[in-house]
């Protein structure tokens, strides 16, 4: 299995054409699944995981006629290949470079991704552009619908859906909603939101889940909660703030505009001059001046690039998608000299 | 504890202290990272992927090990409730109900109060609890066929209780 056609294109989720796409990156809704009657796989041995995997693989066969999934073995994989996966949000780290049978479906469009013998033996995910959790969860229930036809989820009528952690029990269901949000964080409000927003029982993660920094001022809301309320409901508390958070952004947005143009313009073309003329250009540096460069084109302060590039840069400009590209493994400083090129050419700056 | 000296170059200091249990005796042996690497224990994969707890975890476990075995295990995968504490994961489907009243407990904490669940029902087993009482109709009015001596409809009870009962074992 090759991932060659693969690392210049982005997925659909980065499209920038969603509802509200000036402040939502994606709309994500996950859900945890186990088989009845097997071991999860914290407790699994070599012959259940082979056990679990084979029933799967004949659920799978029938979704791929469905959705247009393939399965792709993730130890068939290179390591380069497993990180263009994550960058992608198709698998998570864990996933990627985790030990024993395992794998992962997903469509050509990426929306639909099912990573297998995961923390779960099933963790399937819908991954849409912008807001639009309505959409992202009736194909999510499809997919679901449509394997639960062919496999025996370990249920509970009490408990309901029963996962290898009791965090995800009951609906087994992760919404997140990952917003971009440059002018909360530039006047150092964003604590502020965050607080309101973990007293209604949400929690906050950054660009690339549990324990990972907001790089590039990027930020998920999703719900703790998974028992004791239904799918609808917890998607309704969280669709109840995220017009809130996105009111205030935009309030400081304007108000930066009003008050500070000059200095917010600066800030924006820097940035933008930046990515078109460096020769050496670190990972961190780029997510920092991308997220300048996506707040001026939504400000029209700029608009020389359009929304879908930048997005599309976040992800291509990462250490697994650069090495895919040049065909190598490169070091840390290759990598900035490589990331340096491939944004002027994206940006059609190359000499 | 005091620093060790590599049981195998007796030069570096020992950072890698493995436990090995042979035949119920408790082995203990102190190695560098060098050497350990050498011998194959594959530290650095290891230590990346243990989390807090389950480092914690393994501390409590080869401590306690006698009451240990007293402890009650799920008996579907033989885990205690102790050690899915300490790794926060649990073993298998069974778990939910052999530590039912901790599971409980601790469902309260997590889940704002809630122990039980209001999603969705998998439309299998919704048909499959509808199959189960509609055999469960169909043979009581099939005693009441038979005592009232309506042969006739019996038997075309039996037949659809029959055909029931297969697609249950088909299912």
């Amino acid at each position: 299995m090759q991932l060659n056609d693969f690392s210049n294109k982005a997925g659909e989720w980065m499209s920038g054409t969603g509802p509200e796409s000036d402040l939502v990156i994606s709309s994500r809704i996950r859900l945890a699944r186990n088989l009845a009657g097997e071991s999860f796989l914290s407790r699994a041995d070599s012959n259940v995981r082979a056990r679990v995997t084979t029933q799967i693989h004949e659920a799978l066969e029938g979704l791929e006629t469905e959705i247009g999934s393939r399965y792709s073995d993730l130890d068939e994989l290179g390591g380069i290949d497993r990180h263009v996966l994550v960058e992608r949000h198709l698998i998570s780290r864990e996933h990627a470079f985790g030990q024993g049978d395992r794998g992962v479906a997903y469509n050509a469009n990426e929306d639909v991704a099912i990573m297998v013998n995961e923390e779960d033996h099933l963790r399937l995910q819908v991954l849409r552009s912008g807001l639009q959790l309505d959409a992202t969860w009736e194909t999510m229930n499809r997919v679901d619908n449509f394997l639960e036809e062919a496999l025996d989820y370990a249920y509970d009528p009490k408990y309901g859906y029963l996962t290898v952690c009791p965090t995800n029990v009951g609906t087994g269901l992760r919404a997140s909603i990952m917003l971009h949000l440059p002018a909360l964080v530039m006047t150092r409000q964003v604590d502020k939101v965050f607080q309101a927003v973990t007293k209604i029982g949400l929690a906050v993660r950054g660009l690339y889940g549990e324990g990972t920094q907001a790089l590039g001022d990027f930020y998920q809301i999703s719900n703790q909660i998974t028992l004791g309320k239904s799918e609808a409901d917890i998607l309704e508390t969280i669709r109840s703030v995220i017009p809130q958070v996105m009111d205030y952004e935009r309030t400081v947005r304007r108000t930066l505009l009003d008050t500070k143009r000059t200095v917010l313009e600066d800030k924006v073309w820097r940035a933008y001059g930046t990515l078109c003329t460096a020769r050496i250009i670190s990972s961190k540096e780029t997510m920092e001046a991308l997220s300048l460069v996506r707040l001026g084109i939504n400000l029209e302060v700029l608009s020389e690039i359009d929304l879908r590039t930048v997005n599309e840069l976040f992800v291509l400009t990462q250490p697994g998608h650069l090495q895919k590209m040049e065909g190598v493994e490169l070091e840390s400083i290759d990598r900035d000299i490589a990331r340096a090129r491939f944004i002027r050419s994206y940006l059609e700056f190359a000499e | 504890m005091s620093a060790m000296v590599c049981e195998i170059c007796r030069e570096s200091i020992a950072t890698v202290h493995l436990t090995e249990i042979v035949n119920n005796t408790k082995k203990e042996i102190h190695l560098c990272e060098g050497c350990a690497q050498e011998k194959g224990v594959a530290i650095h994969s290891h230590v990346k992927n243990l989390s807090i707890p389950e480092f914690f975890g393994q501390l409590v476990e080869s401590r306690d090990g006698a009451s240990e075995s007293a402890a009650p295990r799920c008996s579907g995968c033989g885990i205690t409730y102790q050690s899915f504490r300490n790794s926060g994961k649990l073993g298998c489907p069974e778990c939910y109900v052999a530590f039912q009243v901790e599971m409980e407990h601790l469902f309260e904490k997590i889940h704002a109060g809630a122990i039980r669940h209001r999603g969705k029902v998998p439309s299998r087993l919704d048909r499959s609890l509808r199959r189960k009482q509609e055999l469960e109709e169909l043979r009581t009015e099939l005693m009441s066929a038979v005592e009232h001596e309506e042969y006739e409809h019996a038997a075309e009870l039996r037949d659809r209780i029959h055909d029931l009962e297969l697609e249950e074992q088909c299912s």
